[in-house]
């Protein structure tokens, strides 16, 4: 049963659905932001943004192009979730936030690095900003997060065999763990950019790379929620760029700045937001703001009063859905675990779309 | 719905035909001429026009992971990111999915194929293809650094195993066909092995990378796939790499065996210094090994990004990246390198690069043997197809170029020699007729009755690259897309694949290894019909040869 409600009363579905493409066509510059949606969800989205002329934007796009600077400054050696759990006899993990089950999993597996000689794995936490638990077999060196940007630069020029000063880690320590990365067969440096700057990251990719003068070592960032990663594909190959991109212009344009959805609100340059978030049901991380069109998991969001709200279905439980997989590093069919009668993020768009004013032919995708 | 393109010259080497004459359409599929009478619903004057079947391009980067990791790590090469000059270095190139189809469409392109897809990558990459409009798309399901192939391979489990496992791997993959690339090379590189040649032995695995290509050659082979094991031989771009090309067309005793972007290993180390064509005696050993097929992945110059699944080749290249950046992933199996490159006509090795893929298109005389491609875009952006058909049919513009690029260059090569031009009726067996077999694409590459309507007509001009630049019309499936070079309305292409027979015992199997492997569901592996989001978006291609 579809449910939707305009200023917070509920309302029927296609009445709802009007009055979005209604407020939508008449935007100057609509943003689409939230973008917790599959792929299909993306691809409307996109295709919804060309159609008006608006931006879209990622709940988790701050993370997201910190490692994305990165790459585009300096490019990076990474390696996929399986062959850092099956492969990696070293697994450095640098920085906090990295507490999830895919490094459960890799805890206290064997390393299949070699085929006949399964060997155990080194685990090492640097600055993970909480205590290491005793007997977990994990090692932790330091544990302010703060301390982190100084003591991996020490890291970095303890591996290249130049001096370094002071810093929370021990040098003893820190040359310890300089010679157990060097002695990795294949050792896997793991982050996750939700907690890290991109100074850091940067740092930490130029030494896995200068680790690769003599031994094997990639990176690994874990990906950041909301199918951001999922998004960001489908994002680049409909348009060439990432999300914080806008059609105002008729072309995709990229702009991380320009197009940074809450710096879009909090200047009144968007004047209407379509807000996505299929996974759970996130609300917009800012205060005042312009009109917004919710597509949301469950009821309405009480306290404050979007202009209109319209209930979507889950990825993968509501209905079929293709998202990125944390443990295959990759985009994934997921079938419907409980299908229902709950309108997906594409079939939304899709109608709203269907109820905007005809444009010429030739712009359907 | 009844379609005439009247009295153009029709080229159709399928059906040894080059003549003046009428093509018909009929529900999608050439047909044959009505009687004398019948009326057309539409008719199209192709009076001083030449009308080919759609060209095929079978190796072009198009879709997948790899494709898109070059698209986010190189925004500044497209027109509008942080607003730049609309002439960027790649502007031209069709950056999204959807210029990419259109691109291809303009030039009277209607089939293309991604050759290297990572299985485990598969649904990302035919999501892609699923966003390119018009032209119908198929891919190259890459094994040959994967634990499960070498695992069987060292256990000396038997061909039936391996052909199990490459059927199963098709399937999920819905591929066209199987590519081996740098074969034992991306696994060897993960036990620090940093060079690796055809005789050069995976450590742990025991087995050496020519016999990861004799077994998957002969795997595919018995499957019946039409289209022969696809190699990326070892040594890429290096000089001396003529030798491991020599080495794996020899290797083929018979059997058929494609061998890829034949120009990056047609260097030598003759020359002062150490670097020069042996294009000669690559294009002979091609004459004489009749079951060997090449493309030649041709030299531009220009910007451009490599991007390709051979990792070890793609990390000893990072030093060259212009500009300085560069992506290497440690893959489950194949991994991936993304490394931005800039061929310049000054500089020696690039100019013999470029002599070196025209010397192989012009000393290999079967023009059915020898196939039309970039290696997109790792020689050349794919729009830059017009510039080299124009070089291959004209001596003299061969000669201005030459005469523009380092004479030392040139002197370490044959180009300057070969007075060879090649003709539209040989053009049109490299781009149509030749491609299409290859692939076991009965139903596409001639315009003989009962092949879909996949028509390029183009303007007669004196310049063969303006002319093969902008057809004057393009039909697919009988749809008039192009007119003038120009893409008038989108249509859905499909993805053709092989689901060749296999024992369904290997289902299990594969059930249990990803569950002890990777503690992962194999059902994540398989590209499920219905994900992909348009009508019918795949189709079944018969393992029969």
């Amino acid at each position: 049963m579809a449910r939707a409600w305009i200023d917070g009363k509920p309302a029927a579905l296609e009445r709802a659905i009007g009055e979005a493409a209604k407020m939508l066509a008449a935007s100057r510059c609509p943003l689409i932001a939230g973008l917790g949606t599959d792929v299909a969800g993306a691809r409307a989205a996109i295709s919804l943004a060309e159609r008006i002329g608006g931006v879209v934007d990622h709940m988790n796009s701050d993370a997201l192009f910190r490692d994305l600077a990165v790459v585009r400054e300096a490019g990076v050696m990474a390696t996929t979730p399986s062959e850092a759990r099956i492969r990696a006899d070293v697994l450095l993990l640098v920085g906090p936030g990295l507490e999830n089950a895919w490094l459960a999993a890799a805890e206290g597996r064997e390393t299949v690095h070699s085929r006949d000689a399964r060997s155990a794995r080194s685990i090492v936490r640097l600055c993970p900003g909480r205590p290491g638990a005793e007997g977990d077999g994990i090692r932790t060196l330091g544990s302010d997060p703060d301390q982190l940007p100084v003591v991996l630069a020490a890291l970095r020029a303890r591996l290249a065999g130049r001096a370094a000063g002071n810093v929370e880690v021990a040098g003893k320590a820190l040359d310890e763990l300089a010679t157990l990365l060097r002695a990795a067969k294949f050792g896997v440096a793991v982050w996750s950019a939700a907690s890290l700057d991109a100074l850091v990251i940067e740092m930490l990719c130029g030494m896995v790379a200068d680790l690769n003068a003599e031994t094997r070592f990639a990176g690994f960032a874990l990906a950041p929620g909301e199918n951001a990663v999922g998004v960001l594909q489908t994002c680049g190959w409909m348009t060439g760029f990432p999300m914080r991109t806008g059609f105002g212009r008729g072309y995709p344009e990229h702009d991380p700045w320009r197009f940074d959805g809450k710096r879009m609100v909090a200047s009144r340059e968007a004047d209407c937001v379509l807000w996505i978030s299929a996974f759970g049901a996130a609300a917009p991380d800012w205060g005042e703001g312009p009109p917004v069109i919710s597509l949301m998991t469950g009821d309405a969001v009480s306290g404050r009063s979007p202009s209109i709200q319209i209930e979507v279905g889950r990825p993968g439980i509501d209905h079929d859905g293709i998202e990125h997989h944390a443990g295959l590093g990759t985009l994934v069919a997921i079938a419907a675990a409980r299908p229902s009668e709950t309108v997906s993020v594409a079939g939304a768009i899709g109608r709203i779309l269907a109820a905007l004013p005809e444009v010429s032919p030739g712009a359907e995708r | 719905m009844r379609t005439l393109i009247a009295g153009g010259r029709v080229i159709d080497p399928a059906h040894g035909r080059d003549a003046i004459g009428d093509v018909w359409i009929g529900d999608g599929r050439i047909v044959d001429a009505p009687p004398a009478g019948t009326a057309a619903d539409a008719t199209h004057d192709a009076t001083g026009k030449i009308v080919m079947a759609g060209a095929i391009d079978i190796h072009s980067h198009i879709a997948g992971w790899n494709v898109n990791t070059a698209r986010l790590l190189l925004p500044e090469f497209h027109r509008a990111a942080a607003p730049r000059p609309a002439a960027t270095p790649l502007s031209n190139a069709g950056w999204s999915t959807f210029e990419t189809g259109c691109r291809y469409a303009e030039m009277g392109f209607t089939t293309v194929v991604e050759p290297a897809v990572l299985p485990h990558y598969a649904l990302h990459a035919h999501l892609e293809l699923a966003d390119i409009p018009i032209v119908d798309k198929a891919t190259l399901a890459v094994l040959g650094n994967d634990d499960f192939l070498l695992g069987l391979m060292h256990a000396r489990e038997g061909a039936s195993a391996v052909r199990d496992y490459v059927s199963w791997t098709l399937d999920a993959a819905r591929s066209l066909g199987v590519k081996v690339i740098n074969a034992g090379g991306a696994m060897a590189f993960k036990a620090n092995v940093r060079q690796f040649s055809f005789d050069d032995v995976v450590p742990q695995y025991g087995v050496s990378s020519r016999e990861i290509v004799k077994t998957l050659q002969r795997a595919v082979h018995e499957l019946s796939v039409p289209h022969p094991l696809h190699v990326h031989c070892n040594n890429l771009g290096m000089a001396g790499s003529d030798e491991t090309a020599l080495a794996t067309i020899a290797a083929a005793e018979g059997l058929p065996l494609h061998l890829a972007h034949l120009q990056f290993y047609g260097y030598g180390k003759d020359g002062p210094r150490g670097f020069s064509s042996a294009a000669a005696r690559l294009a002979e050993a091609v004459n004489g090994a009749k079951s060997v097929t090449v493309d030649v992945g041709q030299v531009m110059f220009g910007q451009t990004v490599t991007i390709s699944l051979d990792t070890l080749r793609q990390f000893n290249a990072r030093g060259h990246a212009r500009p300085r950046k560069w992506v290497i992933l440690d893959g489950d199996a194949n991994g991936a390198g993304i490394v931005p490159y800039n061929y310049r006509s000054s500089d020696f090795y690039n100019a013999v690069q470029w002599a070196v893929g025209l010397e192989l298109f012009l000393r290999i005389d079967d023009p059915w043997r020898v196939f039309f491609t970039t290696d997109h875009p790792n020689g050349a952006p794919f729009t830059t197809y017009p510039d080299i058909l124009a070089l291959l049919m004209d001596r003299d513009l061969r000669a201005q170029h030459i005469a523009t690029l380092p004479p030392e260059a040139m002197a370490v090569t044959t180009l300057p020699a070969i007075t060879r031009e090649y003709s539209l009726t040989e053009i049109a067996a490299m781009t149509r007729a030749a491609p299409a077999r290859l692939l076991g694409l009965k139903d596409r590459g001639h315009l003989g009755p009962g092949a879909i309507a996949d028509v390029a007509v183009y303007d007669d001009q004196r310049d063969r690259a303006k002319m093969f630049r902008a057809a004057a019309l393009v039909f697919k499936d009988g749809d008039l897309v192009v007119r003038d070079g120009v893409v008038t309305h989108y249509r859905w292409g499909r993805a053709l694949t092989v689901r060749p027979e296999r024992d369904r015992v290997i289902d299990r199997r594969m059930t249990d290894y990803y569950e002890n492997r990777y503690g992962l569901s194999d059902a994540l592996l398989k590209v499920p019909e219905h994900a992909v989001g348009r009508p019918e978006p795949f189709r079944l291609v018969p393992c029969v040869r």
